[in-house]
């Protein structure tokens, strides 16, 4: 039996998995395919997390530096698991480097893939320079300012139009991505601090800033930054007469009105989607996907984030759209499970 | 002014459609299908409006928009294109309207009135339209040149080199085998039914024709049997 741990994927619940693991005195061999560690929020430099408002950069940077200084957590950057051989208790890896590792158990923390915006074409993403996504509007915040790409003027007007790859049957996008209600109040806020004369507007379905995001997030963006919400799913974005502008075309539901709004940016506030790599993830680890192409969860009650096959665990937003902080608590909660089902399998002493 | 219990009969008509359930899945009232709605910019009518009174089953109020508000869709089904939901409410005022035929509503006449010339020459012709038919003075939407050339499109269509079986009278000659077939479609699927509802008299007009077509294609059939039997 090997009293090894390996854990795949080095975001938030390939983090907090592996310092879990660590912390109760098992070794963890970690892999990430990037050659970064960090994931989501780190690759593609997100700017201020919720609910915590500090930078990801300094969170996310804390989370991994205590797991690179772990000695217990062997880290393998840039490879991929190639081959998973054996059962519970007994598995042997393979690596793409050539390495090979043995556990007694598995983790994914696998993660997602933000939506490509380009599949709604309707929304001028691709087209217009001044289209944007949420993750370069964080990478803007990040860098101190926000401008249009087309011609780096400050924007007066911005609208953030909520699910872009989310709640969408024409494109088979049947899931709540959950964060971006909450990331695009959070963007909407950091927007207006960075620039006090852009008016923002966020164009919605509903408004899901579930539990506490409620004030903190939805009611603090309308009573403090007078961010403007419209019950409205854009129809198309198109370029304004005067070449520079973009129109926005909607109804508003609630007054019933038909609109044609100019703006300077347009955010597509983009969902998360099934990591476009799980088709490949589930054949190499042996577990199943759910209908919507995430990772399939065992029976939860008393298998807690089970995947479909004995001894691998799944956890994070490799199972659902999923926000950090829950992240984090499934890495932890996934830690537990395989030392306890470790521990269980271990020979007792006589 | 329907009764309640008429109106409940005309909901019940609609929602038991076959389609219904198909075009019709439940609403997130996003209001993408009136923004992206030709007619919504022109008229009274608002596609996400017509779902959410069915989704609700709100009666009286489906009632007033057969009044008026379904006819103002153009059938171009950008709604349904459009649907994060997959609805389809341009299917749904489709069954509407079949519905409104069916319990004979004014305002299904009142529209469907200026037809009653093109349902005739459907059915005498076998075409809705013929090339003689057609004066560009009545179409300014084709532009000026249309009248430049006018003169020489009937010469060109009789030059076709190939066989067409066009004439000017007619777009095309309609043999009178596939004439009787599309009667016996349109008794069958209920279009007879529903023009008999709309107009009685073009009903008249048309049923007497169409008598006089299958007697026309009787005889054919006799005076070819032997031919048939000599093969």
């Amino acid at each position: 039996m090997s009293d090894a741990v390996l854990v795949v994927g080095a975001g938030p619940t390939g983090l907090a998995a592996a310092h879990g693991v660590a912390s109760i005195g098992r070794r963890v061999v970690l892999v990430e395919k990037e050659s970064v560690l960090g994931g989501a929020p780190i690759l593609s430099r997100y700017a201020k997390l919720v609910p915590s408002g500090e930078w990801a950069k300094d969170a996310i940077g804390r989370m991994v530096k205590r797991v690179e200084d772990a000695k217990l957590v062997e880290i393998h950057k840039g490879t991929k698991v190639t081959k998973l051989d054996g059962e519970r208790g007994n598995f042997t890896a393979t690596l793409a480097n050539g390495k090979t590792v043995q556990a007694g158990a598995v983790i994914l923390g696998t993660g997602f893939t933000h939506f490509d915006a380009i599949n709604k074409p309707e929304w001028g993403f691709g087209t217009y320079p001044d289209v944007v996504t949420t993750t370069q509007v964080e990478q803007m915040v990040g860098a101190g300012k926000i401008a249009c790409p087309s011609d780096g003027r400050t924007p007066e007007r911005v609208c953030i139009l909520l699910c872009v790859g989310s709640r969408d049957r024409q494109i088979g996008r049947e899931w709540c991505s959950k964060i971006c209600c909450t990331v695009s109040t959070n963007l909407a806020m950091e927007i207006k601090e960075l620039s006090p004369s852009t008016d923002v507007f966020i164009y919605y379905m509903d408004i899901r800033t579930f539990g506490l995001y409620e004030d903190k997030f939805y009611w603090k963006s309308q009573e403090e930054f007078r961010t403007k919400f419209v019950k409205a799913r854009i129809a198309e974005v198109t370029v304004a007469p005067d070449g520079k502008r973009l129109l926005v075309k909607g109804e508003d539901t609630l007054v019933k009105r038909p609109i044609m709004i100019a703006f300077d940016l347009v955010v597509h506030a983009i969902g998360m989607d099934p990591n476009e790599e799980n088709p490949e993830i589930a054949k190499v680890f042996g577990v199943g996907l759910e209908q919507h192409g995430f990772l399939e969860r065992g029976e939860h009650y008393t298998s807690t984030f089970a995947s479909t096959r004995p001894g691998v665990y799944v956890g994070g937003a490799a199972l659902a759209p999923e926000d950090i902080d829950t992240c984090i608590s499934h890495g932890l909660a996934m830690a537990m499970r395989a030392v306890g089902d470790l521990n269980a399998l271990a020979p007792k002493a006589a | 002014m329907a009764t309640y219990a008429e109106m409940a009969e005309m909901y019940e008509d609609i929602k038991s459609d076959f389609r219904f359930d198909h075009e019709l899945n439940g609403c997130l009232n996003c209001g993408i299908c009136t923004a992206t709605c030709p007619s919504a910019q022109f008229y009274d009518y608002s596609p996400r409006e017509i779902v959410q009174l069915l989704w609700t089953e709100n009666v009286e109020q489906i009632y007033d928009a057969m009044q008026e508000k379904i006819w103002a869709c153009a059938q171009c089904m950008t709604c349904a294109a459009r649907c994060p939901f997959k609805n389809s409410p341009g299917g749904l005022v489709s069954i509407m309207r079949e519905v409104a035929i069916k319990h004979g509503m004014q305002s299904a006449k009142d529209v469907l009135r200026p037809f009653g010339r093109v349902m005739l020459k459907l059915i005498t012709t076998g075409n809705q339209l013929s090339a003689d038919m057609i004066q560009p003075d009545h179409f300014p939407d084709w532009g000026p040149n249309i009248q430049k050339v006018e003169g020489d499109l009937k010469v060109l269509r009789k030059a076709i080199p190939v066989k067409t079986l066009q004439t000017t009278e007619t777009a095309w000659e309609v043999s009178l085998k596939t004439s009787v077939e599309m009667y016996t479609i349109w008794e069958m699927t209920g279009v007879m039914k529903q023009l008999e509802t709309m107009d009685e008299n073009l009903f008249d007009v048309i049923v007497d024709f169409i008598e006089e077509k299958r007697e026309d294609y009787e005889d054919w059939l006799e005076e070819h049997a032997d031919e048939k039997n000599d093969d």
